[in-house]
Formats: structure tokens, C-alpha cells, sequence
């Protein structure tokens, strides 16, 4: 009796450098660790089935990750998903589980948008939050907005506009650990060509912003009146980050 | 730009003189600063960033205050190839486990990461904690071999140490070698202040507790009170050449006749031994190490649990260094194996098992021990390995035995050489008949892929010698055929380097152009059979290996320059750095051809004479005498003691399953007869069956 849960996880930290090729092997290490009964596939060599919809950049952060994991036998989600959680290495945490009944939606369709967050040092705050947020409406205003992407293998041009569906630009107050800093947070579609938050940085002031010291994957979702709603449990997280909240 | 990331994030690295502070025992120290926050802006401008962050499961982090005695342990290459190391892992663990001390790991960073680092005045750094390698007590590297000596020079320099001995002081870290290629560490005499000869794990806990003790002296009130920086440096290595297999290079110096030869190496130190002989760890059940194996988060050399099943072997391989230098046979209990595969595949969640040694299928029960690991795993998605190169039915059985779970792939047998008459001179005994007869077992039995390990540049080797290779793979695929079109054989041919402590340390290498030459009268000779493969290595990448493997003081002056030119990571494809070694032996007058390429006599000191791993060099001539004349000589385990020296000379016997009369059939086939015949698996000798 197969049984199939999705979970949301973060990867944050140290684990923010794990390729997406070496992640199979650190889910099954942990799977196996916390000796949970994932399901194989077919063939000479088994793989266990979890499945990932989408890589993530290495050293992009994210608080919005997310999984398929089918058991081969019966599992106690709460504990059990708590267990796997501790075995995955620091950084790498189950946040929410869905068990997922027969005829569910595939998950990849289930993640409409993803909240981006690019983050700047805590310098030129005022210049940069200005600039940024005049830039954000202008890039709002317009219908097609050209970036050239630099690859290796040629250059690529691709159109921006159409997958942005919300900008906004605020300043994280500091903290006993960490300065006040300039963010720039973004919803962006899943569907139609890729568009990664670096492309973002380069249509809006590429040549007069440095380049974000983080990115980070917030959630993804379905978007919602001022923010997005997480895919498994509809938890909204707001588009402008909400200060006072973190603070508490 | 606006936002840009403000700079000198860098942690400032103290003057030499200032780090006192910092290396205090215990909760006196000032700990030193983590390079973390400035390092982590830099990796994702490098490859691979994944190798440089830790966090891995079973690393173990202790508070820089709670430890008298600090370690850095090192592997000299990268993280992909260091992390599995065995050795390391087994010294970390104990070194952790003791409440005084503390162990953090290093590996070389790679070149892309080396030019941001120099840039931004970080430091080599340790993988747990990144903290900087000036700040630890003890720099323990492993040297598995002689490609890491430039990384050696190069991780000092950049963790703020000098790179020689002589200029280091009392507030640096004591900068210790271990491993095969320590057992002639005077290409590195000048660089580092000490070699460790042999085992490690009696000796490394030996050290921590002199380097302990000398930390207290200088504390207030402590015996070295007052004295200067060269007496507090003078006086731990003095403690550190009175542990037994320590041996400190600079109370030694070489002597040389007129014609350049070595004289001798003679001690200048009063009170240090004229020879320092090896450590051996004759109980390797005491030494169930390493336990909690460190599980990487990104892609390894070797993905596995790893149990060394028996160390040493006396096989006598002429030309195999390790089987010489690891003497004698100490097996690991089946019932220790076992518990230590299902503790660690549970602990650590690796798919693979792998039984380690250095020729596995000769562990007394290894039967019983592959039959038992089987069973645990059978139907499990763990796979189970044997590295064994052994050339018989018997290891084909076992191989069997140990894929139940999965796919019958490939094989690998190691002939070493092409003519019996090859064979004989290296004293590999595998006949013609057993190879061929174990091709037809292992291609009747399903397997798919045999590959089959050659050396060429052997003493002796003629045209003909090499030709045989060549008529051995035809055979050895002509049977591979009559059992499936699809069927294939791969021969991976490597040229001989002599390496010190065995019967071939008085032979000539072959020069890379003949290694060349000679290679090709195998690639001419297969030409027409399309299913072999032939698979060798650039002849140039042992010119290198054995001009350091051999080398004397002397030698150290090429390997400074050669770093300075910009030699690193010398064992890589990528980083073709013979040329710079060229430029580095014109440069410092060494002759290649002198040290390399000439065959030395008994008269002529080696530069090695005056460390002892066991071996008597009087049996070493000999043995090198029979060699030449063809002549072979049979394993100690099951035949008569031929006196090499090791018990003896050390006080130590094997430890196997062979003694109380019980017999396997360990004999390569053609030279010895077994009564139960090669297919059997062994079952467990009796002593195993009581415990004791």
C-alpha cells in the first residue's frame, strides 16, 4: 500500500550549497538514517521515489522547497516526518506535510508563483530603496522588459514582464544579529519561461545595483491579495515582508 | 554601485608573535575568528562550493576552550578524494573522543578557490569551525601517496605558517606526516618537523599527551618558563623523537661520498634512535575504528561504509610498497565486521558496504563473513563490495555471493604482468591456467565485464614480457566471446614506479618515452580486437611518483621550487604540472635521470636506511636477487617463515584464522592444491566460533 505526503522544507545555511545532483543521495542517507520505509523504483539500480519539482540554484536559499515522497508501508507522518527532519543535515527542515490522496493534482501544478526575496547589504539604503522602488514601477508599467542572459553556451534574450506579477521593495529594520538591509521581494510565474531572480536584478538596475548578496526562495504557491499562499497548508506570507512581526 | 557587500570582511591573520593567546590549553585561549562569513560571499564563484562548507553527519564540533591540545587533520587534495580516507577518519574519531583534545579537518582548497582566498588574505581553514590552520597545535596530514607533497607546502603558506621547519617558532603548529608515503619523508625533511612511521592509532594518542604536557610547561609556573622561542621549539620536538616511530628529520643529516651517493643518515641529536622503527598495532579488535563515519553532502571518490576487515598482507608482490611496509597480517573478527557494517550502515544511511584491505578475499573467513553480510542484506537496497583483485574462482564465488541484490557487472583480476616469467619476477603467483580458468568461471557465471590490471616497466621486462600482455587479453576475450558477443574486457596498464622498502628500491624506473614505446607494442598487438579496451595513464605521471618516492634531502630543494613555480594538486589531469617540475630541476641542478632512471647497488645508502618498517634489508637484497633471477617466493601465512624480519624485529606474530591446523584454499590454483576445492566458501575456523 503506497502512501504519498508532500512536504515543504527549507534549505538554509550551510545546505544552501548542495547541488540539486548531489540532493538524492542526502534525502536517501536521511531517509535511511531515520529508517523510514520510502518506496524504490524498478530495476538494477533503485532509486527511492521522491521526487523534487524544480531545482533550485546552488547557493540560493529557501524556506520554499518542496517534495513528493512515496513510502512502501503505512507511516505515522507526524512523528515520522519529525524524525526525517532531524536526520537531514542542519539547514535542511520539514515545515509542512499533506498526505496526497488519489487523484490529486501533481504538485508542480499546485506551485503557481514563488515569492523571491533578493537582499542587499546594509548600505546606500535610501538611494537604493528609491531607485529599486522606481524601477519596480516601471518595470509594472510596461508591457515587455528584454534582459540578455550570459551563458557559456551563447547568449539568450528573454522577456521579463511576463512573469512578474508583484514587486515590492521595503527595508528589513536590524536586529541584535543582523544590520537593517534593502529587499526587493517579487512574485514571479512558475509557468512559461523560466525567469530566475538574477534576471530580475538585471532588468530593473543591473548596472547601477550590485548584484543581491542573498536570494532566497520565500514560498510558492498560489498568489493571494498581498502575498503568497503556501501550496500545501494556504498560509499566506505577505508580499511586504511583515517588520513587526519578525521582530517578535 | 549601490548595495554593494562593504570589504575587509576578512579577519585580520595575528603577527606570528601575537598568536600566543590563541593557542592557550583550555578555557585561557581567546578563540581563534571563524573565516566563515567572509568565505560564504565566495563560494558561489567557485566549483563545487558544497566541498568547502562541512556540516556533514558525524562531524563533531567541541568548544575551542574545552581542548588542551588542537588538531588539524589533513588530507592534501581535495575533499572529494580526501574525505574517504580511512585514516583520517580513525584519528579524528579517537582524537575526539579523548576530553582533552579536539580535531577538526582541512582538505586543499581548489585552485579557483585558492586565487579568492589569497586575494581576500583568508587562510587554509578548517571544515567544522573554519577557523584558521595558524591557530591549531598539531597539522597531522596524510600522505597516501607522493602527489601531495606541493598542496603540502601550499596549505601551509596559506594558513599563515611556514612552509619550513626551520623558521617556524613556538606559537606555530607542529606540522606531522603520516602514511605510506612518510616512510621516506626526507623530500619533505626541510618542511615538516615530523614523520610518524606506521599505524597510527597507538602513536597519534602518544603525541596529543607530549603535546599536551609541553603546553603546560609553558604556562605559568610551568618548566619552560623563560626559556626563548627556539629552546620552547627545540625542547617539544625533543620530547616529540622520544615517542617511539617518530622521527624528527632535523636531528638527522644525510652524508655524502664525493661522486654524490649517499653515505649515510646519521643522527645529530643526542638521545634520538640511529634507526626509528615503525609502529604496529598488533590487536586490531582494540581499534574498531572508524565508528561514526562521516557522511558527505556532496560527491566522494568512495560512497560507502568502509571496514578495514585485516591489515597488511604477505602476499610479498615484489613492487607493492603498502604489502611491505604494513607487515604483518592482522585480521578483524567476522562477528567485529559484521557488528560494525550493521552499526554503520544504520548510523549513516550509505547504500554501500565496503570490506577494505589490501587483498580482501585472503581474510581467513571471509567466507562466512561475505555469506553473513549477504543475508543481512539480502532483498535490502544495500549493496555489498569487495575491492579484491585476486586472481582466482574463489573471488569470482565470492563476488557472487556479495551481488546477490543486484547486477552481475564487472570483475577486476590484477595479473600485474603479461608472462609467467614476469609474474614470477614480481612474485605475483598467478599462472596462465588460473587466470584463464577464472575468466571462464566468472563469464559462465553471467558476469559481463572483466578488467584486468598490468604493469609495464618492470626490472627484467623485455619486448617479449610486454607482448604477453597483449596475448593474455586476446585470450582472456576470446573466452569472454564464446559466452556473449557483448561481452568485454578492459586492460588497464600503469608503469612500474619503485617505491622505497621493497625488493624493487634498488631498481631502475623506466624512463616515461620507453613506458610509451612500450604501450604502444600492447595497442599494435590488440589492434584488430575491437572489445578490448585498453586504458592507460599519461607515462609522464610517474615521473614525478618516483623522483619523490625515492628522492633524498636534496630532492626537497626541487619540491620548494617547484610550488613556488606554481605546482599543485600533481596527481591531477587538470593540472599538468610536469613541466614546471622540469623548469624546478634545472633551476636546483637535480639530475632526474640520476635519482630515477639508475640502478642503485648494496653499497649505495638509501635515503631511507635509517627508518626501519621491519623489513631486514639483507632479506630485501635477497628477495631482489631472487627477482632477478626469476625465483618466487611463497606467503608466509600458509608456508614457512623465510625471515623477513617484521615479527620478529617488532615482537609481533599474525593474528589470522590459519594457525590450529585450519587450512582454506587461499593457494592460486596451478601452484597449490586445495581439498575442498575453489568453489567452496570457507566456513569459519573454530577459534572464530567461541569468541576467542
Amino acid at each position: 500500500m503506497l502512501q504519498r505526503y508532500r512536504i515543504r522544507w527549507t534549505k538554509v545555511g550551510r545546505t544552501r550549497f548542495i547541488s540539486a545532483r548531489d540532493l538524492t543521495s542526502v534525502w536517501e542517507r536521511a531517509l535511511r538514517r531515520a529508517d523510514l520505509p520510502i518506496a524504490y523504483s524498478e530495476g538494477f539500480t533503485p532509486h527511492p521515489k521522491v521526487s523534487f519539482p524544480d531545482a533550485l540554484p546552488v547557493g540560493v536559499r529557501s524556506y520554499g522547497e518542496y517534495a513528493e515522497l512515496t513510502f512502501a508501508a503505512p507511516i505515522e507522518p507526524a512523528a515520522d516526518l519529525a524524525a526525517l527532519s532531524a536526520a537531514l543535515p542542519a539547514g535542511m527542515d520539514i515545515t509542512t506535510y499533506l498526505e496526497v490522496p488519489d487523484g490529486a493534482p501533481k504538485l508542480a501544478k499546485m506551485l503557481r508563483v514563488t515569492l523571491w526575496e533578493l537582499a542587499w547589504p546594509p548600505v546606500d539604503q535610501t538611494e537604493l530603496r528609491a531607485l529599486l522602488t522606481t524601477r519596480a514601477d516601471e518595470l509594472l508599467a510596461s508591457t515587455s522588459v528584454e534582459v540578455v542572459r550570459r551563458r557559456p553556451d551563447g547568449d539568450r534574450t528573454i522577456d521579463v514582464r511576463p512573469a512578474v506579477l508583484a514587486l515590492a521593495v521595503a527595508t528589513r529594520p536590524g536586529t541584535p544579529t543582523r544590520d537593517a538591509h534593502t529587499v526587493l521581494r517579487a512574485v514571479l510565474r512558475n509557468d512559461g519561461p523560466t525567469v530566475r531572480p538574477t534576471d530580475l536584478h538585471t532588468a530593473l538596475a543591473a548596472a547601477e545595483v550590485a548584484a543581491p548578496a542573498a536570494v532566497t526562495r520565500c514560498v510558492q504557491g498560489t498568489q493571494v491579495p498581498g502575498g503568497v499562499a503556501d501550496a500545501l497548508d494556504g498560509e499566506v506570507e505577505p508580499l511586504v515582508p511583515d517588520v513587526d512581526a519578525e521582530a517578535a | 554601485m549601490l548595495g554593494s557587500a562593504p570589504p575587509g570582511l576578512a579577519p585580520a591573520m595575528p603577527a606570528r608573535d601575537q598568536r600566543a593567546p590563541f593557542r592557550r590549553p583550555g578555557p585561557a585561549a581567546t578563540p581563534p575568528p571563524s573565516c566563515w562569513s567572509a568565505l560564504e560571499p565566495l563560494l558561489p564563484q567557485v566549483r563545487k562550493p558544497a566541498q568547502y562548507v562541512g556540516g556533514e553527519h558525524n562531524q563533531q564540533v567541541t568548544a575551542w576552550e574545552a581542548a588542551e591540545t588542537r588538531w588539524l587533520l589533513c588530507y592534501p587534495d581535495t575533499y572529494e578524494v580526501g574525505q574517504p580516507n580511512q585514516g583520517i577518519q580513525i584519528l579524528y574519531e579517537l582524537l575526539n573522543e579523548r576530553s582533552t583534545a579536539l580535531a577538526e579537518r582541512a582538505y586543499a582548497p581548489w585552485v579557483d578557490l585558492e586565487e579568492l582566498l589569497r586575494a581576500e588574505g583568508l587562510p587554509t581553514f578548517s571544515l567544522e569551525t573554519h577557523r584558521p590552520l595558524w591557530a591549531f597545535d598539531v597539522f597531522g596530514v596524510s600522505l597516501p601517496h607522493e602527489l601531495g607533497h606541493t598542496n603540502l607546502l601550499n596549505l601551509l603558506d596559506l594558513g599563515g605558517v611556514s612552509h619550513r621547519a626551520a623558521d617556524r617558532g613556538p606559537d606555530d603548529p607542529v606540522v606531522l606526516v603520516g602514511g605510506h608515503a612518510a616512510f621516506n619523508p626526507e623530500p619533505l625533511a626541510p618542511f615538516v618537523d615530523a614523520a610518524v612511521m606506521g599505524d597510527g592509532e597507538e602513536v597519534t594518542l602518544e603525541i596529543d599527551e607530549v603535546v599536551r604536557r609541553h603546553k603546560q610547561d609553558r604556562e605559568p609556573s610551568g618548566a619552560l618558563v623563560g626559556a626563548d622561542g627556539a629552546e620552547v621549539r627545540h625542547a617539544l620536538l625533543r620530547s616529540l623523537a622520544a615517542v617511539e616511530g617518530v622521527y624528527v628529520p632535523a636531528f638527522y643529516t644525510p652524508r655524502y661520498s664525493e661522486d654524490g651517493r649517499l653515505k649515510r643518515t646519521v643522527p645529530t641529536e643526542r638521545g634520538v634512535p640511529a634507526r626509528v622503527p615503525k609502529r604496529t598495532v598488533q590487536d586490531l579488535e582494540q581499534w574498531a575504528y572508524p565508528r561514526k563515519q562521516l557522511v558527505p553532502m556532496t560527491e566522494t571518490v568512495h560512497e560507502r561504509f568502509s571496514v578495514e576487515i585485516f591489515r597488511g598482507c604477505t602476499r610479498g608482490c615484489r613492487f607493492c610498497q603498502a604489502g611491505m611496509i604494513t607487515r604483518p597480517v592482522r585480521e578483524r573478527r567476522p562477528e567485529t565486521v559484521q557488528r560494525l557494517v550493521e552499526q554503520g550502515v544504520a548510523d549513516t544511511g550509505f547504500n554501500e558496504v565496503g570490506l577494505l584491505s589490501l587483498s580482501s578475499a585472503d581474510h581467513s573467513a571471509i567466507g562466512p563473513i561475505a555469506r553473513e553480510l549477504a543475508d543481512t542484506y539480502e532483498g535490502t537496497t544495500t549493496s555489498l563490495s569487495l575491492p579484491s583483485t585476486r586472481v582466482d574462482a574463489f573471488n569470482v564465488t565470492l563476488s557472487n555471493e556479495l551481488t546477490r541484490n543486484g547486477r552481475r557487472s564487472g570483475l577486476t583480476f590484477a595479473p600485474e604482468a603479461g608472462s609467467e616469467r614476469m609474474r614470477a619476477v614480481i612474485n605475483k603467483m598467478v599462472s596462465e591456467a588460473d587466470l584463464l580458468r577464472t575468466a571462464e568461471v566468472a563469464f559462465s557465471e553471467g558476469w559481463r565485464h572483466i578488467k584486468l590490471y598490468f604493469m609495464v616497466g618492470l626490472p627484467t621486462e623485455t619486448d617479449e614480457d610486454v607482448q604477453a600482455i597483449a596475448d593474455l587479453a586476446i585470450e582472456v576475450y576470446a573466452i569472454a566471446r564464446r559466452h556473449g558477443k557483448a561481452n568485454k574486457v578492459t586492460i588497464s596498464v600503469g608503469g612500474f614506479v619503485p617505491k622505497p622498502h621493497t625488493p624493487f628500491q634498488w631498481a631502475a624506473q623506466d624512463p616515461p618515452e620507453e613506458i610509451r614505446r612500450k604501450l604502444t607494442l600492447i595497442r599494435h598487438a590488440i589492434k584488430e580486437h575491437r572489445g578490448i579496451k585498453l586504458r592507460t595513464n599519461d607515462p609522464e605521471e610517474g615521473v614525478i611518483e618516483g623522483l619523490l618516492a625515492r628522492g633524498d634531502r636534496r630532492v626537497a630543494a626541487v619540491v620548494e621550487r617547484a610550488w613556488q613555480l606554481g605546482a599543485r594538486f600533481d596527481g591531477w589531469h587538470e593540472m599538468p604540472t610536469l613541466e614546471v617540475w622540469r623548469r624546478a630541476l634545472a633551476e636546483t641542478g637535480v639530475d632526474l635521470d640520476w635519482y630515477s632512471y639508475r640502478e642503485r647497488d648494496q653499497r649505495e645508502a638509501l635515503p631511507w636506511d635509517h627508518l626501519d618498517a621491519g623489513l631486514e634489508a639483507e632479506w630485501l637484497w635477497e628477495d631482489w636477487q631472487d627477482a632477478q633471477s626469476d625465483q618466487q617466493l611463497d606467503d608466509c601465512r600458509w608456508s614457512a617463515c623465510y625471515d623477513c624480519g617484521v615479527c620478529p624485529g617488532l615482537s609481533l606474530e599474525h593474528d589470522t584464522g590459519y594457525t590450529g591446523g585450519y587450512s582454506l584454499p587461499m593457494l592460486p590454483q596451478g601452484l597449490g592444491t586445495s581439498a575442498r576445492g575453489p568453489e567452496a566458501l570457507p566456513t569459519a575456523p573454530e577459534r572464530y566460533a567461541g569468541g576467542g
